[in-house]
């Protein structure tokens, strides 16, 4: 496996907060990427330059074995790089489709003039939808109609949209009951599957060794550890990022 | 039906009170009345309409009636100094456009919250209306073809229908068939994931303004050519009763958005209303108390964008 996303040596304060010191990410195409560490050990903050919200004081960033600097959020999503913030990003009061669609829609010509192609955006959604192994039929529903896994799908279909290569997903399942992290396990499984690369912050461990193929643990704005989660046990990934605390 | 209720029961009562002025209002129904009634509406309809984009982005806009006086004034004024009224039409859309422009501008750039920014620019076009003027109103002389503009009519129906069905139809199609109309709707529904989307969400406030103004532009030389005359504050009435028809249209439709058919039918509604309050022997400030009612009651029943954008102070 190649590796598609390389951080080295990310810096970044915040005013007198260093955020971040010196932190590392290797993510190998197609692997779903663990990253975890405790409150304020700078997990956001790295989500935040590799998706192009912040820019760096120091470090390198590559991508796919180019070296990128990403303006702003449009930049990383044309390089293929797609985050989901917790909030989700959804317009509760729009519709599946026109959430999915967002600032990409799809148009026709009628008499010359583009227009909206709803009919084409309600079945893309759908394709979409299905992909994920979702069976939400009503794509004209508003958002604010879902449950919070069905939301966290919405959210993905419009990175699949993008024709996002990686997918970021800050805590998708902090808010959720047991039955709703079940799907979006679920739905990560299924992009996996799909060959879309996910990087998947959380703090939930058993969601972490149930889904990740690698780790990386930050501690006080460093990398302390990457590694395979094969044989590692949800108690043993905490005491791990506990001892990292210690040490 | 608790549905139906919810995105026509206004609409309804609106139809209520017409079937009531036609049978209990003396001379409502009456052709001169009724072309009367249309003719309010059409200047009240156009301005809605502009308010309503500002709206959509979630901004306010209470400077539309003040940048339609000043319009009005600054066409008025060229055509009586013999300027070819095309153009003189055209200076008064400009100088409404860009007042609209420069709202979104103190909103997008200078991040003055809309309601205090269109506040402000409400006051210094009303104030530059009464310098152009000197606090007088052009009247007398104005060319024949500029009076005929809307004042005629085109197989029998007067053009001011026209110009509102055109206005209201092309917002139509623009806020609900065109990828601007969406994205002018992500804005104000979830700013932050419409940017993270990649729509302009400034450059949507922005235009939001903008038609506004331009609405407002329409809506004075509309005005002057009816009424041949242009007066500082000429327009004055139509804040309230503008913002009333939007408000009531939130109500219709698609409840708790802004949509263009909802403020058609709004400014319909209002205009109905304050004529048959005339015709029915009703005291002047009875109006006035029927608009606040209608503010007051439509936002509580739909709230939420209207809240959102006046709490953004
Ligand atoms: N915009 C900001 N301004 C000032 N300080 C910030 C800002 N963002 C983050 N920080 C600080 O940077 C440090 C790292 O924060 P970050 O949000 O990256 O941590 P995290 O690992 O995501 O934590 P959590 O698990 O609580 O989400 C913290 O001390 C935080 O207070
Ligand atoms: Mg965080």
């Amino acid at each position: 496996m190649t590796d598609i996303l390389v951080v080295r040596g990310a810096v970044k304060s915040y005013g007198a907060v260093q955020a971040l010191r010196g932190a590392d990410l290797t993510v190998a195409r197609g692997e779903v990427h663990a990253l975890c560490g405790d409150n304020g050990a700078g997990k956001s903050t790295l989500i935040k330059l590799v998706s192009g919200v912040e820019s760096p004081d120091d470090g390198t960033l590559s991508v796919a074995g180019r070296e990128a600097r990403f303006a702003g959020p449009h930049e990383a999503l044309a390089a293929g790089i797609a985050t989901i913030h917790q909030d989700l990003g959804l317009a509760p009061r729009m519709t599946i489709y026109q959430n999915i669609y967002m600032g990409s829609e799809l148009e026709k010509r009628l008499l010359g003039i583009p227009v909206l192609d709803r009919a084409a955006m309600i079945a893309g959604a759908q394709g979409f939808l299905k992909q994920l192994g979702s069976t939400l039929d009503d794509m004209t529903a508003p958002v604010e109609n879902l449950s919070g896994g069905q939301r966290q799908a919405v959210a993905i279909c419009r990175a699949l949209r993008w024709k996002a290569e990686i997918i970021i997903m800050d805590e998708p399942t902090a808010a959720l009951g047991v039955r709703e992290t079940q799907q979006v396990l679920k739905l990560i499984r299924m992009l996996k599957a799909n060959g879309v690369t996910v990087i998947l912050v959380s703090h939930n461990m058993n969601d972490v060794v149930a889904v990740a193929d690698r780790v990386t643990i930050l501690q006080g704005g460093r990398s302390v550890q990457a590694r395979a989660t094969d044989g590692l046990s949800a108690d043993a990934l905490a005491r791990l990022i506990m001892d990292e605390r210690a040490a | 039906m608790k549905s139906f209720v919810a995105k026509y029961g206004t609409a309804l009562a609106g139809l209520a009170v017409l079937i009531f002025l036609v049978i209990f209002a003396r001379n409502f129904a009456s052709q001169a009345n009724l072309l009367n009634v249309l003719k309010q509406t059409s200047f009240l309809t156009i301005l809605s309409v502009g308010f309503t984009f500002a709206l959509i982005t979630s901004e306010l806009d209470l400077s539309f009636a003040s940048l339609c006086s000043l319009a009005a004034v600054v066409t008025g004024g060229l055509v009586h100094a013999e300027i070819a009224w095309p153009l003189a039409a055209l200076a008064g859309l400009g100088v409404a456009l860009a007042g609209g422009a420069l709202n979104g501008f103190l909103v997008t750039a200078i991040k003055v919250p809309s309601l205090i920014a269109t506040l402000g620019t409400a006051s210094i076009a009303g104030g530059v209306a009464f310098m152009i003027t000197g606090g007088v109103a052009f009247v007398g002389r104005w060319d024949a073809t500029f009076l005929s503009l809307a004042r005629g009519k085109l197989f029998g129906i007067p053009t001011l229908i026209f110009f509102m069905a055109a206005v209201v139809l092309i917002a139509w199609f623009v806020a609900n068939r065109t990828k601007l109309g969406v994205h002018m709707l992500a804005t104000g529904e979830a700013q932050e994931a419409a940017h993270r989307a990649g729509i302009a969400t400034r450059r949507m406030k922005l235009i939001g303004l903008t038609l506004s103004g331009l609405a407002a532009g329409i809506a004075a030389v509309l005005l002057v050519s009816n009424l041949s005359s242009a007066a500082p504050q000429m327009a004055g009435d139509f804040l309230m009763n503008g913002i009333a028809a939007v408000l009531l249209g939130m109500t219709m439709f698609q409840p708790g958005r802004p949509n263009i058919a909802g403020s058609f039918v709004g400014a319909l509604t209002i205009a109905v209303l304050a004529n048959g309050l005339v015709l029915l022997g009703a005291p002047y400030y009875l109006q006035d108390i029927m608009l606040g009612v209608i503010v007051i009651g439509s936002v509580s029943v739909s709230a939420s964008v209207l809240k959102k954008a006046a709490f953004a102070v």
